[in-house]
């Protein structure tokens, strides 16, 4: 066991920190298409420095950094206070499942404008009927000549309203048991067909987005992944969004409770010893997230994929993020609960952590069944 | 970075849970607690092996090991709920060590090393597990200062705790009575701490096993109960929790010997998650094994006790917690506290 950074690790960060010292993202702007544009011109300077895709091989255009560099570099980017780039979803979802299960002609399409923020991409999963249960989807996508017509609705689609790819799941065959019949598709946006309807949100901006599907044509070499095997497919995404992003998370999360922790001691409450337990435990927790998020690194470095112990870090950083606006707003009181206020979106904002990206609920069933092997329960799969 | 253990480590840790499996099963434990006597066996064997010395330094008889390897063992012990001195003996010789000078090295650390003599560590007038067996104790005073004593210098009065599998007792000793440690008590009280966070970890651990094991077998409406989410989630829990606290021992074990100037936060981070955890997850094992793991008979208890005492130890979570966010706060503005 030896945590201290490698030379090359420490050099990577270095380097890093130089290419921040000298490239800064700007304040972040107000309003979501403002923000959204601050955040593809971001992206677009991280591509110019060679950092979009830092974990992406280099045949793809990435650096090819190993987890643990990737993971320093996600530290980086939270800590100079910098967003993530608009296509989150295209570099941490889209690329890698691409390069999985993409064919050559698929990789050369659509890697590069992931990486540019030239093509923005955004996931079609969730549907109103069909959320945890997601292979129980109903968006039907039929063989029709060399393609395919699309007919269905998807829900909380984020980012949709900028993309113009969907990685969109949908049955096309119904005969066969639920997991069988569905094909991943990768869907144009802008197509007659493809309507998209802002859903406001709980902070009150819309992020994410119905999707209303009526005749959209798919090419059949836009099919990813082989017709039918969908839900494999959709699995190695869904992996690849537990996985990417905790160490970025946990930095922020870090920022927020030293800010607390500084806004505590001005106000003179850390002699207050209720006070100083909960700070306490919230540094606790963040630092226990942050260390099993390296153990789980070390485990996949040493032993491959990521396993399902991914759920573990999401549930942490989750629970820990609510609890924390939650502890600020108890401490800050009505400060904290003024729109405008940064505690004030937290603690609207942090409600959704437990459901995005799979809810508690479900990472619990995940634990349970596939690292604990406890017996499930007839129909409640995860 | 790597988080993993060397090869070396993952075999010390085979090793112990090999041994202990069949030399301290329920069985002895039971036995031990039962008869308030140690398993005089298992000492032996434990002694013969080298384990009380495996971090005291080889020029004092010891292995001259790491607090990682320190944590492995204490770790399993932990999990075997071993009735044995080991965690009381090393704590103690870990403050010697830290602390000592090297006059106070030589005197007291080969008799621990070599397990002729057993250890105890614990705040005078409180409850210092196995003192009531110790020939050496390191007591902790008010301020913060550690004495050790022979035997004789102390007063001892045995005490019944609730965790039966140890020889309790209330320490006390009037001031001049021992002799002080040259160096700063908390060097060496944080990495007895750790070695106690370990312990609780494998507490944890074993509880999470047992209650997996119970709830795939145990049925009822025809089901397994564990496949009923208020028992698979609680589960799910319990390893987050165990998880959560063996992140934090082990860094803490690690910060000891390669970053000590991180100790002191690691430390009480690691004792506030396992002393959290092992609570957590213990009682949560008692509730998933329904009545019967509210018997005596059942052995869930012995892993419920452990974790009470050894949460209780060298500072419960709570002042573990506001240390943590003194030491926060200070790294923040080092002018706030
Ligand atoms: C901010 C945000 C962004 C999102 N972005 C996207 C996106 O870009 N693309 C996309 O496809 N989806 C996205 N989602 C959708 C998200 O993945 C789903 O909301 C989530 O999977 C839950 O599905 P649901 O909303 O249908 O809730 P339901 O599945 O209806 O769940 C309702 C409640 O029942 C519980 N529950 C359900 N099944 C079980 C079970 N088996 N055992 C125990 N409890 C259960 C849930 O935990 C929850 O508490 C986003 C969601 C949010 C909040």
């Amino acid at each position: 066991m030896d945590l201290t950074f490698s030379d090359s690790e420490a050099a990577f960060r270095d380097e890093l920190r130089a290419w921040f010292a000298t490239n800064d993202p700007g304040p972040e702007p107000s309003g979501e298409d403002a923000n959204y544009a601050w955040r593809r011109d971001w992206q677009r300077r991280l591509a110019e420095g060679g950092w979009a895709g830092v974990h992406w091989p280099r045949e793809y255009g990435g650096r090819g950094a190993t987890l643990t560099e990737s993971a320093i570099f996600f530290e980086e980017l939270g800590r100079a206070r910098a967003p993530l780039p608009a296509n989150v979803l295209g570099l941490l979802l889209a690329g890698p499942t691409l390069m999985t299960y993409g064919t050559d002609e698929q990789k050369d399409r659509y890697l590069t404008p992931i990486l540019t923020a030239e093509e923005i991409w955004c996931q079609g999963f969730s549907e109103p009927e069909a959320g945890s249960d997601l292979a129980a989807l109903k968006t039907r996508a039929v063989k029709d000549g060399d393609g395919w017509v699309v007919t269905g609705q998807k829900v909380w689609t984020s980012g949709a309203q900028h993309s113009k790819w969907c990685m969109l799941v949908a049955r096309t065959d119904s005969e066969v048991p639920k997991h069988k019949g569905l094909t991943y598709f990768l869907m144009d946006m802008e197509q007659e067909g493809v309507q998209v309807r802002p859903l406001v949100q709980i902070t009150g901006e819309p992020e994410f987005n119905e999707l209303f599907i009526e005749g959209a044509r798919i090419p059949d070499e836009n099919v990813l992944g082989g017709v039918g095997n969908g839900w494999k497919v959709a699995l190695t995404t869904l992996m690849n969004e537990r996985s990417g992003l905790a160490f970025f998370l946990q930095v922020r999360l870090r920022q927020l409770l030293d800010e607390l922790v500084e806004e505590a001691a001005a106000r003179g409450l850390l002699d207050d010893p209720v006070v100083a337990d909960e700070l306490g435990r919230l540094h606790m927790k963040a630092e226990i997230l942050r260390l099993t998020a390296y153990r789980g690194l070390s485990t996949i470095e040493k032993y491959g994929a990521p396993g399902p112990e991914g759920s573990l870090t999401k549930w942490m950083w989750s629970e820990t993020n609510q609890e924390l606006a939650q502890f600020a707003a108890d401490l800050l009181g009505a400060d904290a609960l003024t729109m405008g206020n940064r505690w004030a979106y937290e603690l609207l904002r942090s409600r959704g952590n437990t459901i995005e990206g799979g809810t508690t609920e479900i990472l619990k069933n995940i634990v349970a069944e596939r690292v604990l092997g406890l017996p499930r329960l007839k129909g409640a799969t995860a | 970075m790597n988080f993993d253990f060397t090869d070396d480590q993952h075999e010390i840790k085979r090793t112990a849970r090999d041994l202990l499996g069949s030399r301290s099963t329920f069985e002895k434990v039971r036995h031990a607690a039962e008869g308030k006597a140690y398993d005089d066996a298992l000492w032996t064997e434990l002694v013969g092996l080298g384990w009380p010395g495996i971090a005291i330094a080889e020029e004092y008889g010891g292995q001259g090991l790491g607090s990682v390897e320190l944590a492995i063992l204490a770790e399993e012990l932990g999990h075997a709920v071993a009735p044995s001195p080991f965690l009381s003996t090393v704590t103690a010789a870990a403050v010697i060590q830290a602390c000592g000078s090297d006059e106070q090295r030589s005197r007291w650390l080969p008799a621990l090393a070599s397990g002729e003599a057993t250890g105890a560590l614990g705040v005078a007038d409180g409850l210092v597990p196995d003192a009531d067996a110790a020939a050496v104790i390191v007591l902790l005073d008010a301020d913060g200062a550690a004495r050790v004593l022979a035997r004789a210098d102390a007063d001892v009065t045995p005490v019944d705790s609730i965790d039966p599998t140890r020889r309790t007792a209330r320490v006390s000793a009037p001031p001049g009575r021992g002799e002080p440690l040259a160096g700063e008590g908390r060097h060496g009280t944080d990495r007895a701490t750790v070695a106690v966070a370990a312990e609780l970890v494998g507490v944890s651990q074993r509880a999470l096993e047992m209650t997996v094991a119970y709830v795939k077998e145990r049925r009822q409406f025809d089901t397994p109960v564990g496949a009923y989410q208020a028992i698979s989630h609680t589960c799910a829990k319990m390893l987050k929790d165990t998880e959560g606290a063996r992140s934090a021992t082990y860094f803490a074990a690690w910060a000891a010997d390669a970053e000590p100037e991180r100790l002191a936060e690691a430390a009480s981070l690691a004792k506030a998650a396992a002393s959290d955890g092992a609570r957590d997850v213990t009682a949560a094992a008692i509730q998933a094994h329904g009545g019967i793991g509210f018997t005596w008979e059942a052995d869930v208890h012995w892993l419920y006790k452990r974790a009470q005492v050894g949460a209780a130890l060298l500072g419960g979570s709570a002042p573990h917690r506001a240390r943590l966010a003194r030491i926060l706060a200070a790294r923040l503005s080092p002018t706030a506290v």
